[in-house]
């Protein structure tokens, strides 16, 4: 009540917040009434009396005739900027918290204290509801309530120990940047901002889960990015109704065009300046918090196949690469199928030496060739998955399992013949060379397909196969983007930077259909020779 | 609406079925398959006499040393039809024959001079056959017994005759590669009768058939080509020997490479190797009578120099060896023109489709009557370039400074 007083000379309110009329308790029960201990009763009912909320109470003023109370998280907010943001400055405007000599306590300004603390604090927050005040508080924030006031003030002191940024572990580089975005949504969108140093970098945050609260923002470069898209994501991301949000792979499958395909419609990465990149071609990143790995859209088939190195080596080497890669997907796609048509309807079209061996090595396996490959090949699906979980030290283990019992024992025992080893090894190699894993496991599974028609219709099927999965690609877009562009519909300038990868001076166009507004990249000249 | 799309529906529907009852019609795994590698036909009391050489890959890429089963197996059947005795075949074989990778087919002499294109139909019309296989004559034996032949080396027969009438027919150049398609054209052609290689068995078959042919190192018996058969349309009528093998195919223009050699002055003789040849036969009207210009380019090294006092330094030595080629050469073309004219009366050498190109008016009038009436009385200009471009690693041969 004392510090009612004191708030009132301030002229700081001119609501009284003893008297709330009946009429506002009914439009807000979630408002914060002014009795410090009422609320502080609500707020522990509301938690359960978690044992990680830190509720403390303190007499302040002359009389310690003022109430004031600071709640956090514990392990979510950080102690140190608790006591010299919050604590100290509440010493420093009061006399003494503590009030062991109340000679030296002295009587205070509310507002005085609010605002110091304001000053003292880089994020300050007024809180009126109960919602608020929860979301704020199991984010890390602190809060700060006194008693007659029908508000309170979240304090930023978020600060709770995280991995850090560390070294990628998905997409790795010979050259180029190590970093790779972690959990923390401010560490993640700091890393993209210290790249683009741009004004027109824009950012838009919101939480999405009812339960979670989970924090999730949009970034794009103004100017660039295509509004229409900016403004389907933010209807995309709006039409979200769903409890939690653990990972951005809950944002993808909500938010991508088309759920019934194997390939992905929306890119993700875990490295800044893949972001970086794609925000300059005029792309949308999607960032949430708790997860390093942040989306991509629209995303492009052949984003997938482009390597975050491809930019930093040079032009040739790059192009190179990214034959061998493109080379390498149709390998994982069809060694298998073809294996089986050549050798199970088109034996016409090998080598006869080459028919020789292989006929050899087939003369006592029970099996047909495509009952053989899908043996294999399932094998080494388990292979790799039961690698994938497995802890590091116990890896090893399973590639000694699955070279000498696979590899060898099958083929010994008569089972395997040695020619599909060669084919599934080759195959298993080449999918990784995708840089994309959720790529790269789309092709596997359509592995299999192919492989049934090999097997029933010879290189007809295969076709018939490839056909239908063209057609299909063809009819994916992704927020309405093509998702085969720049090759169907044919875009000439895009061939630039799709299987080859021209000197970047030749790049001076951004994709065209991704973003319609500032389409030149830049202007300039090939490096030019020395004179002398 | 609707009911366009269940109409629709229903379509789709049925042809997945039909695609999928149709089951895998054409499927057959590796090892189902009798891979025949070499075929003959023997004309055997007027009937045809098909052998199948059929290669056991197991055998064939075994590494667990020598095995005691033969590379390959062979089957023969006799039938009216080459056709109903390859089925017969299957009486015997545990496997179906898959034609597909044939490497040679061989007649034996009794067929060809009964006529081969009755044979050929069957291998130019089955779409099980993949026409880059060879064709050659057995010359004193059949083509059974020459399918027989063990074999070193290439552990499959019809491998070993594959290879190696590849090879002699690049750097030997008296025996011929003929596939399947040049020799029809051969046949229906009238400006020029075909010729195929022929091939012999040396040494004593008896052992040649038995596994002791491979076991040592001295094979006893060989398969050998010699000499080409000369053909008029489809039946042989006679053959050439090796030097007119090699004259023949001097005057085809198809020589890639081949050794000749001169004499020295001095005893000895300077070996030639022919690294480069070039033919051009142009046809003229001289008194509305055909004559024909055969223009042949060589180019070679010195292979070797078995003779002393020559040297290889001097231009003029080099001239003088050119000109004794050329002599030489000119006299092999125009032995072997003058011996096909005189003993076989076919136009083996295209001299005919020559003249057609160069006059194409008025070989219409003589085509008729080219074999029998113009080309045993065709003149010929022979003309030979011989270049030599090299000596070799040395320039005088060490022979000069032989003391004797």
């Amino acid at each position: 009540m004392v510090c009612m007083r004191n708030r009132r000379s301030t002229n700081h309110s001119s609501q009284n917040n003893t008297n709330d009329t009946p009429q506002a308790e009914a439009k807000n029960s979630d408002a914060l009434k002014g009795s410090l201990k009422e609320s502080l009763d609500h707020i522990q009912a509301s938690l359960g009396h978690s044992t990680d909320i830190v509720i403390r109470e303190i007499s302040i003023g002359a009389e310690k005739e003022c109430q004031i109370a600071i709640l956090y998280t514990d392990g979510l907010a950080d102690p140190k900027m608790i006591s010299d943001n919050i604590m100290m400055v509440i010493a420093d405007v009061t006399g003494s918290p503590i009030g062991e000599n109340p000679e030296q306590s002295r009587s205070f300004d509310s507002h005085a204290l609010w605002e110091q603390i304001a000053a003292f604090n880089q994020e300050i927050q007024t809180i009126h509801d109960y919602p608020e005040l929860f979301h704020s508080l199991l984010s890390g924030d602190t809060i700060l309530l006194m008693d007659g006031l029908d508000q309170g003030m979240a304090a930023g002191t978020r600060g709770w120990k995280d991995r850090g940024v560390t070294e990628t572990s998905a997409e790795n580089v010979v050259r180029g940047p190590r970093e790779a975005f972690s959990e923390s949504l401010r560490t993640n969108t700091a890393l993209i901002r210290r790249k683009i140093k741009d004004p027109n970098l824009w950012m838009e945050t919101k939480q999405i889960g009812r339960i979670t609260q989970t924090d999730v923002a949009i970034m794009y470069i103004n100017g660039i990015v295509n509004d229409k898209i900016v403004e389907e994501v933010r209807a995309r991301l709006q039409r979200i109704d769903v409890d939690s949000i653990l990972e951005s792979g809950y944002i993808e499958e909500f938010i991508q065009d088309k759920t019934l395909t194997p390939f992905p419609t929306v890119y993700n990465t875990e490295r800044p300046d893949v972001v970086a990149a794609e925000l300059l071609e005029g792309k949308i990143a999607i960032i949430v918090d708790g997860t390093p790995f942040v989306l991509i859209v629209p995303a492009l088939f052949v984003s997938f196949l482009h390597a975050a190195e491809d930019y930093y080596q040079r032009a040739d080497i790059s192009s190179f690469l990214r034959i061998l890669r493109y080379l390498s997907i149709s390998i994982s796609l069809l060694g298998p199928s073809l294996y089986i048509a050549v050798t199970t309807f088109h034996q016409e079209m090998l080598p006869t030496q080459l028919l020789f061996g292989l006929a050899g090595q087939r003369e006592q396996i029970p099996f047909p060739a495509f009952v053989e490959a899908v043996f294999m090949e399932v094998t080494f699906e388990i292979l790799r998955e039961a690698g994938v979980r497995l802890p590091k030290n116990i890896g090893s283990a399973i590639s000694i399992v699955g070279t000498l019992v696979i590899g060898q024992a099958a083929v010994e025992a008569g089972i395997i013949s040695p020619a599909m080893v060669i084919v599934v090894s080759i195959t298993a190699i080449s999918s990784f060379v995708v840089p994309s894993f959720n790529m790269s496991i789309a092709f596997r599974m359509l592995r299999f397909p192919l492989m049934a028609l090999a097997a029933s219709f010879g290189l007809y099927g295969i076709f018939v196969g490839i056909i239908a999965l063209m057609l299909h690609l063809c009819s994916l877009r992704s927020f309405g983007v093509p998702y085969l562009s720049p090759f169907a519909p044919l875009i000439p300038e895009g061939q630039k930077d799709t299987i080859l990868r021209l000197p970047h001076w030749l790049l001076t166009k951004r994709p065209r259909l991704v973003n319609q507004n500032d389409m030149t990249r830049k202007i300039s000249s090939p490096p030019r020779k020395s004179r002398e | 609406m609707n009911r366009r799309k269940k109409i629709l529906a229903m379509i789709l529907l049925q042809t997945v079925i039909a695609l999928l009852l149709s089951s895998c019609w054409n499927r057959r795994e590796l090892n189902e398959l009798a891979i025949a590698v070499g075929a003959g036909v023997d004309w055997v009391d007027n009937q045809y006499r098909l052998s199948v050489q059929v290669a056991i890959p197991g055998q064939v890429t075994s590494k667990r040393g020598a095995s005691t089963q033969a590379p390959a197996t062979l089957y023969t059947a006799e039938g009216d039809t080459i056709f109903e005795a390859a089925r017969r075949m299957t009486q015997i074989s545990p496997r179906k024959i898959y034609f597909s990778h044939l490497r040679i087919f061989l007649m034996d002499e009794a067929m060809a001079r009964e006529g081969v294109a009755k044979v050929l139909d069957l291998l130019a019309r089955d779409h099980e056959f993949r026409p880059d296989f060879y064709l050659a004559i057995t010359k004193g034996t059949t083509a059974e017994e020459a399918l027989k032949i063990m074999t070193p080396m290439e552990t499959i027969p019809a491998n070993k005759l594959f290879n190696s009438l590849q090879i002699s027919d690049k750097s030997w150049s008296s025996s011929m590669v003929v596939t399947l398609d040049e020799l029809i054209n051969g046949i229906t052609s009238t400006g020029k009768h075909p010729v195929l290689t022929g091939l012999m068995v040396t040494g004593d078959k008896k052992i040649g058939e038995d596994k002791k042919n491979v076991e040592d190192i001295y094979t006893p018996s060989q398969l050998q080509y010699s000499g080409l058969a000369v053909f008029k349309f489809d039946k042989l009528i006679g053959w050439l020997n090796e030097k007119d093998s090699r004259g023949y195919r001097l005057i085809r223009g198809d020589v890639k490479s081949s050794v000749g050699y001169v004499s020295c002055r001095n005893k000895g003789k300077v070996v030639l190797e022919t690294l480069r040849t070039d033919t051009k036969l142009k046809g003229r009207l001289v008194d509305s009578r055909p004559e024909l210009d055969i223009k042949v380019s060589l180019e070679g090294n010195i292979g070797s120099v078995e003779c002393s006092g020559l040297d290889l330094t001097e231009p003029s030595t080099i001239r003088q060896l050119e000109v004794d080629m050329e002599e030489k050469v000119t006299k092999i073309l125009e032995d072997v023109i003058d011996k096909v004219q005189t003993e076989h009366k076919v136009d083996i050498f295209g001299f005919g489709e020559a003249f057609h190109r160069s006059h194409p008016k008025t070989w219409k009038r003589i085509e008729q009557e080219w074999d029998d009436r113009y080309f045993t009385s065709l003149v010929t200009h022979v003309s030979v370039d011989y270049k030599i471009r090299g000596t070799g690693t040395t320039n005088d041969s060490f022979l000069n400074d032989l003391k004797e």
